[in-house]
């Protein structure tokens, strides 16, 4: 199964699942051959991707080895020797190959370099704001959602009373589905239909389903980015990849909420928002530099804007008063092992080189971050296991996608 | 099932020791001024792969021995050059600090000239990459002098560090991702649609003089002649803090006094020198020799 672009659809290739409409109509079944006049339905629809089985294309030598360049290029940066590295390697490889004998084309050099946003200018040059002023008027709440500081309140105070809770998550309609439709999905996998927050409380648990709670709550506060920056469903597809690896590592860990590390995925480039917002253009800059040098987004932030994401989302969620071991995750996703307790960063950190690698196949544009010393020895795991749980990744991704937009 | 072998590997060449990638890295940055930080050890590793199998050897203390030594050294420091350099451009690269730039800068500086009684301009585009740079400010002559243009002596030295690319530059054919940021009525006023893409016509092309030049060569430095203007965008930014200072002071040396600098959208003088007056306007500053 592939999902593809609707204008990369060609006729003769088979529906794999319902395709539905926004609202739940059924407008294509399963299993359906497709002809131009649906190719045409989609189009009118503004049906954006599906789901299709071949007709598969023959991978000869040339197009495997046309593959194996466009893959290797975004490893360039990473240690070939690196045990992991080399497995995502794989997996990039495998994903490209599938997508591609689906029909995908490899986009070509000049497609995968940034677009140009001329007309946008930045709220600050160069030097005269650092990360503080990026973020400052972020950090005045008032266009904050007010949900989120009522979760917050339940989440501070020392027993997280379940009945609370319910009440407070169930003002906000939006979030309640959202909550709702992610603890129904395989991300829980419970036998049974889960039908009220307090149901959802009493089997996830109340401090869990609060962190969810806040999570999801954070993301309607970026909804107003404007698309021509940033392929928003690229970004969230990416974060939510990056949170659902970082709770399957999480599972395997003593001791940790998978929850919140869940979350700390979803959330791991929030910072990346608030400079699209502030600095479109040297956003830009540090995209091309990023691509022209085969070198990771946070490396030419770095370069190109003085300082990264990172250093955005520690001055934002320090505001936000966010849960302090949340923002650690977020903050240090990029050098865990310089901190104390490098353990949830360093699971975002190998997650979002997952998300990266599992990006590839799907026209991602920047090479993989990369592992640092210590943080994979740190987690204990094995290459195998990556394997593993990118079957589950794959699993739950289209439903949590569709749960939150 | 997968189409790839399972013993598939990331790794294609030698590795690099540590030592020896201090080593280039020193050495690079004593010929170019080019820092390369540790973190692209692997990059580098990549990058050389190819240079190293072409040469037939087999470990990076070999090509640095090469680099040293070899009666061919000068001529494997032009390939050396172009592996390192990238070439990330377009015509009408950043419009805004253009428009800003045409409109004020390149104004004031065309009266002054005139004032003084003068029709001749020097405009120097260091690390021009494969020419759009200073193309695109032939074309702003021309746009803004208009029918005067004819009348006056205008030369824009144009330098990079990469032969490939000098070449490229004087050939002056260009494919559409180069044309991306151009106006539309610039595209079809000051190019020709070929076979090949589009070439920049003769009468923009002659106001431009390409040349290898490394600007870590402080003497050939020198021999350019002084500028009203001088673009440097995007290059600083490849240098550490020693060789910043080093490259933006043999400019102010070189701009005739009222003359302008501009650098790439994310640099600034800011740590490097006091010498300029920053002069503000929307979407850049320009840096002024008073």
């Amino acid at each position: 199964m592939t999902k593809l672009r609707t204008d990369e659809i060609k006729t003769g290739m088979i529906l794999s699942c319902d395709l539905r409409s926004r609202d739940g109509r059924l407008l294509l079944p399963c299993g359906m051959e497709l002809e131009e006049k649906h190719i045409q339905l989609l189009d009118r629809m503004g049906v954006e991707e599906v789901d299709v089985v071949g007709p598969s294309v023959e991978l000869d030598n040339g197009a495997l080895q046309d593959i194996e360049d466009y893959v290797r290029d975004y490893f360039l940066y990473s240690n070939p020797d690196h045990p992991a590295v080399m497995e995502l390697f794989r997996i990039a490889l495998e994903r490209t190959a599938s997508r591609v004998a689906a029909g995908w084309t490899l986009p070509t050099v000049e497609e995968r370099r940034a677009q140009t946003v001329d007309h946008l200018e930045d709220l600050f040059l160069k030097d005269m704001g650092g990360p503080e002023e990026i973020a400052k008027n972020e950090t005045e709440l008032e266009s904050f959602p007010d949900i989120y500081f009522r979760i917050r309140e339940v989440l501070d105070s020392p027993n997280v009373s379940a009945d609370r809770l319910a009440t407070v998550v169930s003002t906000d309609v939006g979030l309640s589905a959202k909550l709702l439709k992610l603890v129904n999905s395989p991300f829980y996998g419970f036998p049974s239909s889960i039908d009220s927050i307090s149901r959802a409380i009493a089997l996830v648990g109340g401090k869990e389903l609060s962190t969810l709670a806040l999570g999801i709550s954070t993301i309607n506060y970026f909804k107003d980015i404007p698309p021509e920056l940033i392929n928003m469903e690229m970004f969230w597809r990416h974060s939510i990849s990056c949170g659902i690896f970082s709770k399957l590592i999480a599972e395997q860990q003593e001791g940790i909420q998978s929850e919140r590390l869940f979350i700390a995925g979803l959330l791991h480039d929030v910072g990346r928002l608030i400079m699209f917002k502030k600095l479109p253009y040297a956003s830009r800059e540090a995209m091309l530099f990023a691509r022209e040098n085969s070198i990771p987004l946070y490396e030419a932030e770095i370069s190109v804007i003085g300082y990264s994401h990172t250093a955005v989302s520690e001055v934002l969620l320090k505001a936000w008063k966010f849960p302090e071991n949340l923002s650690e995750a977020i903050d240090h996703h990029h050098d865990p092992m310089v901190r104390p307790n490098p353990l949830e960063p360093a699971i975002v950190h190998l997650a979002d080189n997952m998300a990266n690698a599992v990006g590839v196949a799907d026209g991602g544009m920047y090479a993989i971050p990369g592992i640092e010393d210590g943080a994979w020895e740190l987690l204990g795991l094995s290459s195998e296991f990556l394997r593993e749980i990118l079957g589950k990744h794959d699993e739950q991704i289209e439903q949590i996608l569709s749960a939150f937009f | 099932m997968s189409l790839f072998s399972s013993s598939i590997s990331l790794r294609k060449g030698v590795a690099i020791t540590d030592d020896e990638f201090v080593q280039l890295r020193d050495f690079i940055y004593e010929k170019s001024g080019i820092f390369v930080d540790e973190k692209r050890k692997y990059l580098f590793e990549s990058r050389f792969r190819k240079r190293l199998q072409e040469l037939s050897l087999s470990s990076f203390g070999d090509y640095l021995k090469f680099l040293k030594f070899d009666s061919n050294r000068k001529e494997e420091l032009v390939k050396l050059f172009e592996l390192i350099t990238t070439n990330e451009t377009s015509f009408y690269r950043d419009i805004k600090q253009l428009d800003a730039f045409q409109a004020n800068v390149l104004k004031e500086v065309i009266e002054n000239i005139r004032k003084q009684g003068k029709s001749e301009m020097h405009i120097w585009s260091a690390g021009c990459s494969s020419g759009e740079e200073p193309y695109t400010l032939a074309i702003l002559l021309y746009e803004t002098l208009g029918m005067e243009a004819a009348r006056w002596k205008i030369r824009i030295t144009a330098n990079d560090l990469s032969m490939a690319m000098i070449q490229k530059a004087r050939d002056g054919l260009y494919n559409e991702y180069a044309m991306k940021t151009t106006p539309e009525q610039i595209q079809k006023k000051y190019f020709t649609m070929e076979t090949g893409g589009w070439r920049i016509k003769p009468e923009v092309a002659k106001m431009v003089d390409f040349k290898l030049l490394n600007l870590n060569d402080a003497l050939a430095l020198k021999r350019v002649p002084r500028s009203h203007i001088v673009f440097c965008r995007n290059v600083i930014i490849y240098f550490d803090q020693d060789m910043k200072k080093k490259v933006i002071n043999s400019y102010y040396d070189n701009l005739l006094d009222g003359g302008y600098l501009m650098l790439g959208h994310s640099e600034s003088l800011h740590k490097i020198t006091k010498a300029f007056k920053p002069v503000f306007y929307p979407g850049t500053i320009a840096y002024k020799k008073e």
